[in-house]
């Protein structure tokens, strides 16, 4: 206990070295958490914006069918399947829905599309497309009506109540399907590639238009834990993929996203090391004007009997105190400061990041900031006690006390 | 009687060829069980080098010194620095206290490196502040103490570990004359008392007039070793 209370002792001596590196690593803290706070809260709404918008978090289909989009690679019997997902206890949501590419026709103009059969009301809970929508209503289960983007109806030169046909072919025989629709919505998700080719008719409609009968293209999934979805070895995939079919997490039908995210984690991490760096040097810094303040003091302690390697930890534990008190202050600044800007966001205006309009950025509060970065930084500090602590154990007392003994 | 030091030819160089100065040259002592000598001799005699050697701070250009009957200069930087904690106890012109402990907590300081039990510990350290004259301001820290008691504190610290030399450098050189006084007499009644070896440099007449021995040095040579 001495030990300790001399090395507290110590810290408080010069009280305003030990405050300035305090805030000097202290915020650097506090700088890594907002990074960490941003980074997270921008990759949440980036997979966000893309897994609520349209394509869920996860999705099965039949094997080769999302390379090509080949509406032939159908689910023809997507029952159990269904079943199995209603069991799982990870799934918050589900939604079953037919794919194809179509022709998309208006009295003034045609125009090429992808079209989605889709389950009104369980697309609710998965998609926001009737958030999306700029004028008139969502699907009501009538089997005339169609959603469509507003730049797809600007290219149509159509707008709501005008009839459009779709044109496509049917899965068995090959043989041209059409059928009459008229616009019943239009929607804008701030996504060019959804806006212009995108248009939603009820599933049943959709079945029945390429011939599938109760056949499916995708199942799309939400978890009650998004972070689920990432986990492939859960019961979800295990139970999902079997056969020729495929399930399969955002990540893997978004991969230049996941690459986005990864590169922003190196980003932070480059950050980190940074930030760290600079604080190393001033704790290095402070470390040895302690020790050149003390080095007659030192000569003395060893003089009467302490050993190098009891010095050594002495210093070490002036540095981990110090550490421990920087944590405590930087961790208590981020988290106020992160939960801040949690809640009222950082005013970055609207930006396009991969194909994704973000507008500001609201940072992310997560328990490893508070956990793993302060003990990072612990760690940091008691490295580089190191080599002043070692500096510390090879002092000579006769060297350091030739102003006496 | 036993030796607690002992030194053979011991020389001492600083520096080398034309500029090399020889602070200690060819030094013979031998420092019995509870003498209470003096090491004295103009400034630059060698006094302090002395003490360096036989405290184990330093090693000798040649020669050799048993303290306690062991070599210093077979023993590892660890050994030394163990021994120093166990069987030798300093005390310096200018106290040397540290200055974040309380009096108590520079006592305790070296029987703490010792591994001492915190209850045996404090017991020692209120024997030994009771021992200087220093009971009731245990709690003080070195600034809070007047020169004379920061000096009791750092007789009191030599002695708390029970050494069997207590190494002075000019132990009196910063007080006034009666405060030195005071403090010789705790130190020879400690002497008598508990048969500690004292081994003072000093210039002080005070120390010289109570010392049982004297030992003059003269630009690094015993020049006189005189027994009263």
């Amino acid at each position: 206990m001495l030990i300790v209370k001399l090395a507290w002792r110590n810290l408080l001596r010069n009280k305003r070295r030990t405050l300035l590196t305090v805030m000097l690593v202290g915020f650097s803290l506090v700088s890594l958490i907002l990074t960490d706070g941003m980074v997270k809260g921008m990759q949440e709404k980036l997979v966000g914006s893309i897994t609520q918008t349209l394509t869920g978090e996860a999705q099965i289909h039949r094997k080769g069918f999302r390379e090509e989009l080949d509406e032939k690679k159908f689910i023809d019997d997507p029952v159990p399947i269904i079943n199995q997902i209603r069991l799982n206890k990870d799934i918050q949501t589900f939604a079953p829905r037919v794919v194809f590419g179509g022709m998309i026709a208006s009295p003034y103009n045609i125009n090429g599309g992808l079209i989605y059969g889709v389950d009104a009301a369980r697309e609710l809970g998965i998609s926001k497309i009737k958030e999306a929508l700029i004028e008139g209503a969502y699907l009501s289960g009538s089997p005339r009506e169609i959603l469509i983007g507003k730049s797809m109806s600007e290219i149509l030169e159509v707008s709501l109540g005008d009839r459009i046909v779709i044109s496509a072919a049917e899965v068995k025989n090959g043989e041209i399907s059409q059928e009459l629709f008229r616009v019943s919505g239009i929607f804008e998700f701030g996504l060019s590639d959804l806006d212009n080719s995108l248009g939603f008719i009820n599933l049943n409609v959709a079945q029945s238009l390429l011939g599938l009968n109760k056949g499916i293209h995708q199942i799309v999934v939400r978890f009650k834990n998004p972070e689920n979805a990432l986990d492939l070895q859960s019961s979800f995939y295990q139970n999902a993929n079997s056969g020729n079919i495929e399930a399969l997490s955002w990540k893997d039908y978004n991969p230049s996203i996941a690459s986005l995210i990864g590169m922003s984690n190196y980003a932070t991490v480059i950050i980190g090391v940074t930030l760290f760096l600079l604080a190393t040097f001033g704790v290095i810094n402070s470390l040895f004007m302690s020790i050149y303040e003390r080095l007659y003091e030192l000569g003395v302690a060893k003089a009467i009997g302490t050993s190098g390697p009891e010095l050594m930890s002495l210093v070490i534990l002036e540095a981990f105190l110090l550490g421990v008190i920087s944590c405590i202050f930087g961790s208590l600044v981020g988290y106020f400061a992160n939960s801040w800007f949690a809640v009222h966001g950082i005013p970055f205006g609207t930006y396009d990041f991969s194909g994704v309009i973000l507008r500001g950025i609201h940072t992310k509060v997560a328990l490893g900031q508070f956990t793993l970065l302060p003990s990072c930084v612990i760690i940091l500090v008691l490295v580089s006690a190191i080599y002043p602590s070692i500096f510390a154990a090879r002092i000579m007392p006769v060297d350091s006390m030739r102003r006496s003994l | 009687m036993k030796h607690v030091i002992e030194t053979e030819h011991v020389c001492r160089f600083f520096g080398e060829g034309e500029v090399g100065v020889a602070a200690l040259d060819d030094i013979s002592i031998k420092i019995e069980q509870g003498e209470f000598s003096a090491i004295i001799g103009p400034s630059g005699s060698g006094k302090t080098t002395f003490l360096q050697l036989v405290g184990g701070l330093d090693n000798p250009t040649s020669g050799r010194v048993w303290l306690s009957g062991a070599n210093i200069a077979e023993m590892t930087g660890r050994e030394l620095s163990d021994f120093r904690r166990d069987h030798i106890g300093f005390i310096f012109q200018s106290y040397n206290l540290i200055p974040v402990l309380s009096a108590e907590e520079n006592i305790e300081y070296v029987m703490l490196l010792q591994g001492v039990s915190a209850d045996k510990r404090h017991k020692r350290v209120r024997e030994v502040l009771s021992l200087v004259g220093l009971e009731g301001l245990g709690d003080r820290r070195p600034a809070q103490l007047s020169g004379g008691q920061q000096q009791r504190v750092a007789v009191a610290r030599a002695m708390a570990s029970s050494p069997d030399i207590i190494l002075a450098d000019e132990p009196t050189a910063n007080l006034d004359s009666a405060t030195g006084a005071a403090l010789l007499d705790v130190m020879r009644r400690l002497n008598e008392e508990q048969d500690m070896t004292f081994v003072f440099s000093t210039h002080d007449q005070k120390i010289m007039d109570r010392a049982k021995r004297l030992i003059h040095l003269h630009d690094g040579k015993v020049e006189q070793d005189e027994t009263k």
